[in-house]
């Protein structure tokens, strides 16, 4: 109990800074960045693209912003950094949008999908989870699901984003080889679940997905 | 009412026809069956899969075996087909002297020409010095680019990169000038350092040019004309690569190198002959043709050949409990066949398709294997049971009650083991032989070629046509035709080319293109089915000349399939012969010839066991 009530503790103050640094956020100064920290400069409404060379990758709430790296410690910034390369490799280009109305990495990346000219989308929340999405699959199917974010290294990340380009390509890749690990459930659900609430706090209901820029 | 049915056991499928016989001259056929054979054809194990398709047709008249009044079998030709493959080339690269693969997505365009440096060593290079650069896993894909551009500044002409990493496109993109990379090379530290290397990329869609070509590569490197003679393996292992490497190193060479498979020995009636298994299908199958007809085939004692052929001698002698010595193998179809195979010494892990034999034989056993199931059987149903007449002609009989038919016909029984083709002239004499390769070779072609290595997804391949989904909403065929879905497609199927199997869709877990898939598929059954077609009837007709015959009813499982009448149909047509699928009975299709035909030839012989 004592735990939860730190925690809630610690997350209503991030709340009211997060609300605090909103206020701050005027118009004007949208463009400059307000927090050292933050991975991505965010721009006003995301367009929906009509490229068919675009991949969207979408992030969750707090995903460069309130967390800076996945459950294993990952950097957001070489994760990012690692869909992109993939992306580029394949020869499409990376499109980078937040999904502020839900922290669920499904509907994230049906969001993703809906928003990509090519209707091939990546969600990724801050823990690390990861998924490919197409527009026309229903929000809880997918076309490949990183489930165990403790075992996604950035080659995964890499071939997440080089799958994600062929399928938009309309090449019909290999799902990416994932390990998987008995013990990831038992060692890391409470955590999981923690810095899932911990991003969850961060939704912002009825809003529509903003376009990113990385510093 | 007098019950009687006609029972065909065959390689794959154990078909019956049962037909009420109320005196000599009718026949009323009540209804027919079809399942699985159990066991190998000619074996004790048949006898459940008889079982089971007469309680099958039985059922669908509401009654029991008891009510039959007699069970006639076929006296099956007592033939066995097994198929073999053998690689017969390899490729071998020493001292790593070229690179030779297709990465999905090389960097840059164009040929470059340069002494191969690793990118550690990079910043010793003076100005206007010609590189071509290595650069490890280790190496990240911006800092490679970064250093890069940085020795490009100081007049170092970069030339070409060749990365370990999947990386071409992306360093490509970092750079201030555009070079051809060649990613994915998994062996980079074997590449020999300090050698004079010529790298090249094609644009998207095109194939190397000047690394392809002998004249191409001796205008690189300068090299004499006997030079020239050496490299010409090696430009002949890039055609059709997008990307290629070649690395002049002092003693480096590709060779394709012939693994010894073994001699095959024809024992003809008249001559013998021998010939070597690595010369190729073309060439067997002439030795066999000028020693026909055949008494036996044997293989060379302690290679592959003779493995392969003794193999299929053993098989049939467990089964009959023959010796060994009293299996006679009396036909062979050898068919010149493709299979993937990792290049000895390659440095990316290249793979080439080395030339492949596949062989399907035909063993011939004696004949009273079927006397014994019938015995059984007897005793089993209590029912009478007799051996019918000869395959051949009971299959004749069952054709000609396709409509539209007359004779003199020639039946092709396309089955899954055997060719089988018979010929009946005005007099009603009938000719027959069977022929070795069929449906199982189909799929073994295809398995191989492909390098599936999983016979059931060949098996399906084989028997059903494609189509590549392209959204959740629509596929389309092979022909090209779009076909729209209400609900969405299951998302494993997305992007994928799928089987389109009855009502369900196999995706295919590899990257083959719908083209590529279709292709060999068709192939394989041109190079078995309309081989062995034209190779039978000429053996049946009594000129020998395809021309000359009339009609020809294609029969059996394999008939069913939805291109090979077809193919036949096609091939036989340019020989001015009306072929076409049968429909026995009007109604069965292709199948239950030889079931129907062991009732209609019931009154022939009198019908004294009535």
């Amino acid at each position: 109990m004592e735990v939860n009530e730190k925690m809630i503790r610690q997350v209503i103050e991030e709340v009211l800074a997060g609300m605090q640094q909103e206020k701050d956020t005027t118009p004007q100064s949208a463009a400059t960045p307000s927090h050292n920290e933050e991975l991505f400069a965010e721009g006003g409404n995301a367009e929906r693209g009509t490229r068919k060379d675009e991949v969207v990758v979408a992030v969750a709430p707090a995903f460069g912003k309130y967390q800076t790296d996945t459950i294993v410690h990952v950097p957001h910034r070489e994760v990012i950094r690692e869909v992109i390369a993939g992306i580029e490799e394949e020869g499409l280009t990376a499109r980078l949008i937040r999904v502020k109305r839900t922290s669920d990495v499904a509907f994230v990346a049906h969001d993703a999908a809906e928003y990509s000219g090519s209707g091939i989308g990546i969600g990724i929340q801050s823990k690390g989870t990861t998924v490919i999405h197409q527009k026309d699959l229903v929000p809880l199917s997918n076309l490949e699901l990183f489930p165990q974010a403790p075992l996604l290294t950035l080659e995964t990340f890499r071939l997440i984003g080089k799958n994600a380009a062929k399928y938009a390509k309309g090449e019909s890749p290999n799902p990416v080889p994932t390990m998987n690990d008995q013990m990831a459930r038992p060692k890391y659900q409470a955590i999981a679940a923690l810095l899932h609430i911990k991003e969850t706090q961060y939704v912002e209901k009825h809003t529509k997905p903003v376009a990113l820029e990385l510093k | 009412m007098n019950l009687i049915a006609g029972v065909d056991i065959g390689n794959a499928t154990t078909e019956v026809a049962i037909a009420n016989v109320s005196d000599r001259n009718r026949q009323d056929f009540l209804a027919s069956g079809i399942v699985k054979t159990s066991g190998i054809k000619g074996t004790r194990q048949n006898i459940h899969g008889v079982i089971a398709a007469l309680k099958q047709a039985l059922k669908k008249l509401d009654r029991s075996i008891e009510d039959l009044k007699l069970v006639r079998v076929n006296e099956a030709a007592p033939v066995i087909g097994d198929v073999a493959m053998e690689t017969i080339t390899e490729t071998i690269i020493t001292e790593s002297t070229m690179i030779g693969h297709n990465p999905s997505t090389p960097g840059g365009m164009g040929l470059g020409i340069g002494v191969t440096v690793p990118i550690k060593d990079l910043q010793y290079s003076k100005p206007n010095e010609e590189v071509i650069v290595l650069i490890p896993r280790t190496v990240d894909f911006e800092d490679a680019a970064k250093s890069m551009n940085f020795v490009l500044h100081q007049g170092v002409n970069i030339n070409g990169a060749i990365v370990q990493k999947d990386d071409g496109v992306l360093i490509n993109n970092r750079l201030e000038k555009k070079i051809p990379i060649v990613d994915e090379v998994k062996l980079i530290d074997k590449v020999p350092i300090g050698m004079k290397a010529a790298l090249e990329v094609a644009p998207a869609g095109g194939v190397v040019e000047v690394l392809s070509n002998p004249y191409g590569i001796a205008t690189v490197f300068e090299l004499s004309g006997e030079e020239t003679k050496m490299i010409v393996p090696i430009s002949r292992a890039l055609i059709g690569n997008r990307s290629a490497v070649i690395i002049k190193t002092p003693k480096g060479d590709v060779k394709e190198r012939h693994i010894p498979a073994g001699k095959i020995f024809f024992e003809g009636k008249k001559r013998r002959a021998e010939i070597n298994v690595d010369e190729g299908a073309k060439k067997m199958m002439d030795t066999l043709n000028a020693t026909a007809p055949v008494n036996d085939i044997k293989g060379e004692p302690g290679t592959n050949a003779g493995g392969m052929l003794e193999r299929v001698r053993q098989v049939m002698s467990e089964l009959t409990k023959q010796h060994p010595r009293d299996i006679m193998i009396q036909d062979m179809l050898a068919v010149d066949t493709f299979v993937p195979q990792k290049v000895k010494g390659g440095l990316a892990e290249e793979f080439s398709m080395e030339n492949a034999v596949g062989i399907a034989a035909m063993v011939k056993a004696d004949k009273l294997q079927m006397q014994m199931i019938a015995d059984e059987l007897e005793k089993e149903l209590d029912v009478q049971v007799e051996v019918g007449g000869v395959e051949a002609d009971m299959a004749i009989r069952g054709a000609l009650s396709t409509p539209g038919t007359n004779i003199p016909v020639a039946i092709l029984d396309l089955g899954a083991g055997s060719t089988d083709a018979s010929f009946m002239n005005k007099e009603g004499k009938v000719k027959y032989v069977h022929l070795a390769g069929a449906g199982n070779m189909v799929t073994m072609l295809i398995n191989s070629e492909l390098g599936l290595d999983d016979m059931a997804l060949a098996e399906d391949i084989k028997k059903y046509s494609l189509a590549k989904v392209e959204s959740l909403y629509h596929i389309r065929h092979e022909d090209g035709t779009v076909q729209f879905f209400e609900h969405p497609l299951d998302p494993k199927i997305f992007a994928r080319v799928v089987i389109l199997k009855k009502n369900e869709m196999i995706p295919i877990p590899y990257d083959f293109s719908i083209e590529k898939l279709r292709m060999v598929r068709r192939q394989a059954k041109e190079k078995v089915f309309v081989t062995n077609a034209l190779r039978s009837l000429r053996m049946v007709y009594p000129t020998g000349n395809v021309r000359d015959i009339e009609f020809v009813v294609l029969l059996g499982g394999s008939s069913l399939d939805f291109e090979v009448p077809q193919l036949i149909t096609d091939a036989l047509s340019q020989h001015g012969v009306v072929a076409g699928r049968g429909n026995i009975r009007g109604i069965e299709g292709p199948r239950n010839a030889v079931a129907t035909g062991l009732i209609l030839s019931m009154n022939e012989k009198g019908g004294d066991s009535l």
